[in-house]
């Protein structure tokens, strides 16, 4: 009999996915489920965490004839989310805790915080409107201020993401989607890419905010060298200003933007923890009062090196 | 005497009265579909108008399990489609990446692999000759398998052995006799895994039980006649080879059940199974077939999949199911 390579071939080829993989042949006219028919697993404990922590060596920025000279940055990052799978997608329920530490020396002349940290929630969903388009919408509502002292009501927001990824094929996937922060200088930033295998182990993973080359040499270990963008805003307390010599940088909200390049590698540690390590530089960083044109723009850039352990059960 | 008579009567009028409703309620393709399939009750003429409708399957709580339902109409009556089933060749569409494909007698030796002597040259036959010579533990092979392998021994012959040996196992005593793939990181035993997605499915177990206890993909030999084969393939770029067997048994009121199952695979899935269930139906005044099926996977790298690339990998196989179904149905609409 000859009719089992009908029966299972496909199957064969979807099967074993990666992220974001599937077939595509959009002439075929097939009617396939939508997110309302997603089915209900039996429970099981699920959920993703992520624990980052990044060194920035010495730097400076400027704004006009003040200078900011030779600060390092200490980046603190630590996610939960918990993910239960629910009729129409995946949950996304968690918190998070952000901060950037900023040695900043005591001579003193800047006009920016030693810390940002944020300490928000996460609220979301992860869907599908057809077995080629998944979506995810994330809120981060949350306190986005400079030191645990200051995290008032002033200090809310509540930033969200609206984020799909169209799957062409297997080898080839689009990414869209915008951020919308209401106290950033861009209040939506749209954005778009492409996740591309071209060849057996080489991934163009060009997507918004860390765009990168990856090469795979076996299934636990991936290499990549790229981009990734850090950026938040952050309000400072309502008597920064007055001690830092402008009234007007009182209780304003401040944007910080980081663009680090460099190199890494990512080590399966088994099939739910990951090891990430990287290093290279900071070739750009802004810190931005947007509202009172007190801009800090970046002068000279600085290595890192970062460590970062995922896990997702 | 005349009682006794009487009394067996009685029961078996009693048991036909038992039965009768019961092949009634069974001979409607529709509600029978709907009782043990994740698709309820569905339209025929619908369904026949939309083509390909396909479905996740009921959750499985291993995670390296997953499993999908499709249901179309054909306009053929089911004999015509099982006969177009057999001629289906896998090797004429590229799209399906199955480079070689070949039947099995039923004492299957070295002889029987011979097309692997002569292997496509594609990066995928390199990356599995590759992982041969470094015996990766991406193998999924045994590990008295693993230690026949002699450095600058052809490849090709080093897998003819295996798979002569793996057919003559399974022709012996079935999928319960497989070597399990303890070589690898994440050994498993096909025969074990072939149940264990069975028994997570208890609807398509019940509709299929029988069916299925009958052949060599859950038990030991199995009473049915078995078509087996092997095929050359690719999964995420590596070749795999793979030895399967093929079960039909026709259905009162002249549907058909079908099992097709992969009991080994070198790489890529542990073990996967696919059921067919064959309806004679009417559509817009036509001799049709309703025809269900389901495949039911296992493979290593579903279970390191979560959240949203858990949700990807779903639509994917839906779509690539759907993509082969299609094929067929296309063919077989003209």
């Amino acid at each position: 009999m000859k009719y089992r390579g009908f029966l299972l071939v496909a199957l064969i080829c979807s099967a074993p996915v990666s992220v974001l993989l599937a077939g595509s042949e959009k002439d075929f006219s097939t009617s396939s489920t939508t997110a309302a028919e997603a089915v209900e697993e039996p429970y099981k404990f699920s959920a993703d965490f992520t624990i980052e922590q990044a060194y920035i060596g010495d730097a400076d920025v400027a704004r006009g004839g003040r200078e900011v000279n030779d600060f390092d940055e200490y980046y603190s990052n630590v996610v939960f989310v918990y993910t239960p799978r629910i009729k129409f997608g995946i949950l996304r329920l968690g918190a998070q805790w952000e901060r950037y530490s900023f040695g900043f020396s005591s001579s003193g002349g800047q006009q920016l915080p030693n810390t940002l940290q944020a300490v928000n929630s996460i609220i979301g969903l992860d869907t599908k409107f057809s077995d080629s388009i998944l979506v995810r919408f994330e809120a981060q509502p949350g306190f986005y201020g400079t030191s645990f002292e200051h995290l008032d009501g002033d200090a809310f927001n509540i930033p969200f993401v609206l984020g799909g990824t169209y799957i062409y094929s297997p080898e080839l996937q689009f990414v869209f989607g915008v951020g919308v922060n209401l106290q950033s200088r861009i209040p939506a930033f749209f954005g778009g890419g492409i996740r591309w295998k071209f060849a057996p182990k080489w991934v163009l993973n060009a997507a918004m905010p860390a765009p990168r080359l990856e090469y795979q040499p076996n299934r636990d270990l991936t290499f990549f060298a790229g981009a990734n963008i850090k950026a938040n805003t952050f309000r400072t307390d309502d008597r920064f200003g007055d001690r830092h010599g402008d009234t007007s940088l009182n209780n304003a909200w401040l944007a910080y933007e980081e663009v680090r390049t460099g190199v890494g590698a990512e080590w399966k540690l088994n099939s739910s923890i990951s090891l990430t390590i990287e290093g290279g530089y900071v070739p750009w960083r802004q810190f931005d009062y947007h509202r009172t044109e007190v801009r800090y723009h970046n002068e000279s850039g600085a290595p890192y090196g970062a460590i970062m352990l995922h896990g997702a059960f | 005497m005349s009682k006794i008579i009487m009394s067996l009567n009685c029961i078996y009028r009693f048991v036909l009265l038992l039965i009768v409703p019961a092949t009634v309620i069974a001979a409607d393709p529709v509600t029978e579909m709907g009782e043990f399939s994740v698709f309820g009750k569905v339209g025929l003429d619908e369904l026949a108008q939309s083509g390909v409708k396909t479905a996740t399957g009921a959750p499985m709580s291993t995670p390296r399990y997953l499993s999908t339902q499709t249901c179309f109409i054909i306009p053929k009556p089911p004999d015509q489609v099982l006969a177009a089933m057999k001629r289906f060749d896998p090797t004429a569409h590229r799209e399906l990446k199955v480079y070689l494909n070949s039947e099995l007698s039923g004492s299957p030796s070295a002889a029987s692999f011979a097309k692997l002597n002569n292997p496509p040259q594609n990066s995928a036959v390199q990356a599995l000759s590759a992982a041969t010579k470094a015996m990766s533990q991406d193998l999924q092979i045994s590990r008295a398998e693993a230690q026949k392998y002699s450095a600058g021994q052809p490849v090709f012959a080093f897998w003819t052995d295996l798979l002569a040996k793996r057919a003559q196992d399974f022709a012996a005593g079935g999928a319960s006799r497989q070597a399990p793939y303890d070589h690898s990181k994440n050994p498993v035993q096909p025969g074990q895994e072939l149940n264990g997605l069975m028994k997570q499915q208890p609807k398509v177990n019940r509709q299929f039980g029988g069916f299925l206890g009958a052949t060599g993909l859950l038990g030991g030999k199995g009473s049915l006649q078995a078509d087996n084969y092997w095929q050359l393939l690719e999964v995420e770029d590596v070749g795999v080879v793979t030895l399967g067997a093929s079960y039909t048994r026709t259905t009162p009121g002249g549907g058909a059940q079908l099992a097709d199952g992969f009991y080994y695979a070198s790489g890529g899935y542990n073990v996967a199974l696919t059921l067919y269930q064959l309806w004679p139906v009417n559509t817009g005044g036509q001799p049709s077939t309703l025809v269900w099926r389901g495949d039911f996977i296992s493979a290593n790298t579903l279970g390191t999949l979560h959240g949203i690339e858990r949700l990807a990998s779903e639509g994917a196989m839906r779509k690539d199911i759907s993509k082969a179904a299609t094929i067929f149905l296309r063919e077989n609409s003209r």
